[in-house]
């Protein structure tokens, strides 16, 4: 197996030549942290890097010291990189992407016109769905990166994907969306009156208005025929937006974390995503235990681990043979707890390794003691992620 | 207060991987063993309970898993074949309209559908009724989707109600809105870490059910709470110990795995105590497993340290009033 620190310079090394790094992986895997990680690396190295994050939660903006980000870039100030002792000659933007917004925004593109547009902002159902409709939140995260890319603005961009397990929608999105509510389809809700229906069209309306009532189908008939107004401008930038996604220029990264069933789930990731023609540059686990004591240590006697235990603290040193022997037998419990955890995490990473391709390499942040919430935090990731 | 085991409904929400399937399985599993014939329902995930139960995979159809303990993991399509043919009655017309080209393409974009007929489902399956007129089941748990998702599944009812003022839709979702909000028959319980973000997200959620969805919480969990091993005096020769402090790098092994212990247990229960003064409802804690991996036998012990720390809750409750 490659050292860790093979991984993490070939991972360096391919952070510096790509312009796109999309953050991929189940929820509660440590995914935004990793993406400000990925991001403040960039801009130490000098780069103009920006991590978009979906997470609403305050706490990337709390981590890099601001009191709170929003739908527009906001630049950290080096003042707080300072106070923790960095000097980056790049520079660290953060953007939080409010799905309303984006999604009113994307509207505002791509309706025809004035009328239409109104039409959609106006709607009883876009009001409550607009960034429920399958994949259209993950569209809009990926449209907007698309813009955010072509404006040439940064070098780097490291985008956090929605903590879904759907987490690859945003490639397929467009796509899914374009095909599924094509001219026909609508054709049959948006004009149930006209007369060019067939009799069998009007039973088809009939039945399933026995399930919805007429008014939802009126509802939903306006919604999806306002909506299709937008399509005509979603198919072309779909195709623009995937070829960013499968070009060179961008990278995909598959966050996990070492359990069995996090790492099933990365290893589908990778699978899916080489089928939609992404690539994937590598693979980031967090929260491994380490190996504090390895397993031929453990069965150390109590005696002679109380006794090397010594110089602990004076009160130890202090306690008689017995109790510092409980002490010790304490502190090997302890350790043969941890190494369980320890070896089931090997197990785990040695298992993806197997089944992903030797090329792609795979990093291991350590689990720490304390939670990662401010740009200390951050650091210390990134320097077990980069500099291992 | 209705006892959480008298609830009809029963569901699990919560940060992603803090633990949901665990808490959800384990609370089935003791609703199971007190003899009350449970359902145990996943909402269309890649099935996790055949490795938790030993069991086959569980699919759309109900497979027992366990004595008095059933599973199912409903499949969006398939509950609406179900729920079009409970109405339609007749196979030929429902596949003449719901397996239409056109109308399937459709019914794919209709936002919000997928996570109506899932609900709905589960809905059907917490008042179903035998020919006896019995009830089928006497606990219905959920294995709800994670936070941001699990709003939204849960607000569909409301949704659908304040746009619609009339016809079966409304009334359907007027039942299953009337449902959820009826402490007697329902509890979401929400699952989380004692860490700084799942604790701050599940405060949010609660709000948000409590505020928006006037939806009754069950209890609390904080899952995954290391035992102290070591007292405080202890704790403090540890967090007070250096880096490298020990020549013998085993020992300095030995000494930084138990600080790692005593500093988790310091910031775990720092949340913790955060949980029990913010919060009104029944803080359960389960304890963190070392020793293996999410199998029956840690569920069966989840199972019971539930049990045990609801129970104590109820008597104390009962001795206060």
């Amino acid at each position: 197996m490659p050292s860790t620190t093979d991984a993490s310079n070939q991972f360096a090394d391919l952070i510096k030549r790509r312009e796109v790094v999309v953050c991929v992986g189940s929820g509660g895997v440590g995914k935004t942290t990793t993406s400000a990680v990925i991001a403040l690396h960039a801009a130490l190295e000098g780069r103009k890097a920006l991590v978009l994050t979906i997470d609403p939660a305050k706490r990337l903006a709390n981590s890099l010291g601001v009191d709170a980000l929003d739908n527009e870039a906001t630049r950290i100030p080096l003042e707080r990189f300072e106070e923790v002792g960095l000097h980056p000659e790049g520079e660290l933007w953060a953007m939080m992407l409010d799905m309303k917004q984006s999604f009113d925004h994307l509207v505002d593109r791509h309706a025809p016109d004035e009328k239409s547009k109104q039409a959609i902002l106006d709607n009883k159902l876009y009001k409550y769905f607009s960034t429920s409709l399958a994949g259209t939140q993950e569209y809009a995260a990926a449209e907007r990166l698309y813009e955010i890319y072509t404006s040439g603005e940064y070098d780097l961009i490291v985008l956090d994907t929605p903590p879904t397990s759907h987490a690859l929608d945003f490639l397929e999105a467009p796509n899914r969306l374009v095909d599924a509510i094509n001219s026909r389809a609508m054709q049959f809700l948006y004009r149930p009156t006209s007369g060019l229906l067939s009799v069998g069209t009007n039973y088809v309306i009939k039945t399933l208005s026995r399930f919805t009532g007429g008014e939802m189908l009126k509802e939903l008939g306006a919604f999806l025929k306002a909506f299709s107004t937008l399509f005509a401008g979603f198919q072309e930038r779909a195709g623009k937006v995937r070829e960013l996604m499968t070009s060179d220029v961008t990278t995909f990264t598959v966050i996990t974390a070492p359990t069995a069933g996090n790492i099933d789930e990365a290893i589908y990731f990778h699978k899916k995503l080489g089928a939609d023609h992404a690539r994937v540059g590598g693979f980031v686990t967090n929260r491994v235990h380490p190996a504090w004591v390895p397993r031929a240590e453990l069965s150390r006697p109590s005696g002679q681990l109380s006794r090397e235990l010594s110089g602990l603290s004076s009160e130890y040193d202090a306690l008689d043979r017995e109790a510092q022997k409980e002490f010790a037998r304490k502190i090997r419990g302890n350790a043969t707890d941890f190494q369980v955890l320890a070896d089931l995490d090997q197990e785990a990473i040695a298992h993806l390794r197997d089944t992903i391709p030797r090329s792609i390499p795979i990093m291991r942040v350590p689990y720490f003691a304390h939670d990662i919430h401010s740009l200390a935090g951050l650091d210390h990731v990134r320097r077990s992620l980069f500099v291992a | 207060m209705t006892s959480l085991y008298d609830r009809r409904m029963v569901l699990f929400s919560g940060k992603g991987g803090v633990g949901k399937t665990t808490l959800a399985s384990a609370f089935a599993l003791s609703c199971a063993r007190k003899g009350q014939r449970t359902l145990l329902i996943e909402l269309n995930v890649k099935d996790r309970l055949n490795a938790i139960f030993g069991s086959v995979e569980v699919g759309p159809e109900i497979v027992e898993i366990e004595q008095n303990l059933f599973a199912v993991n409903i499949s969006p399509r398939v509950a609406m074949e179900e729920y079009g043919l409970m109405k339609l009655r007749v196979k030929v017309v429902y596949k003449a309209v719901f397996e239409n080209r056109v109308v399937q393409s459709f019914l794919r974009v209709v936002p919000g559908l997928n996570d109506l007929l899932m609900l709905g489902k589960s809905h059907f399956h917490a008042v179903e009724v035998d020919g006896a007129g019995k009830y089928v089941w006497d606990k219905v748990v959920i294995d709800a989707p994670a936070t941001g998702h699990g709003i939204f599944f849960l607000k569909i009812p409301s949704v659908i109600t304040s746009i619609l003022e009339s016809g079966p839709m409304f009334s359907d979702a007027k039942k299953i809105e009337e449902f959820l909000r009826d402490p007697s028959l329902t509890a979401v319980n929400l699952v989380t870490l004692p860490e700084e973000m799942p604790v701050n997200e599940t405060l949010e959620l609660r709000q948000t059910l409590v505020d928006e969805l006037k939806m009754p919480i069950g209890m609390i969990v904080a899952n995954s709470v290391y035992e102290p091993v070591f007292d405080e005096e202890e704790s403090a020769w540890l967090l007070d110990a250096e880096v490298e402090q020990f020549e013998d790098t085993q020992t300095q092994g030995f000494v930084d795995a138990a600080k790692f212990r005593a500093q988790r247990v310091e910031m775990q229960s720092e949340y913790v105590e955060k949980l029990e003064n913010t919060l009104s409802e029944t803080l359960v804690r389960v304890p963190y497993y070392f020793t293996e991996r999410f199998d029956f036998q840690t569920i069966a012990k989840i199972a019971d340290e539930i049990d045990a720390q609801l129970g104590e809750e109820s008597g104390s409750q009962r001795s206060a009033g």
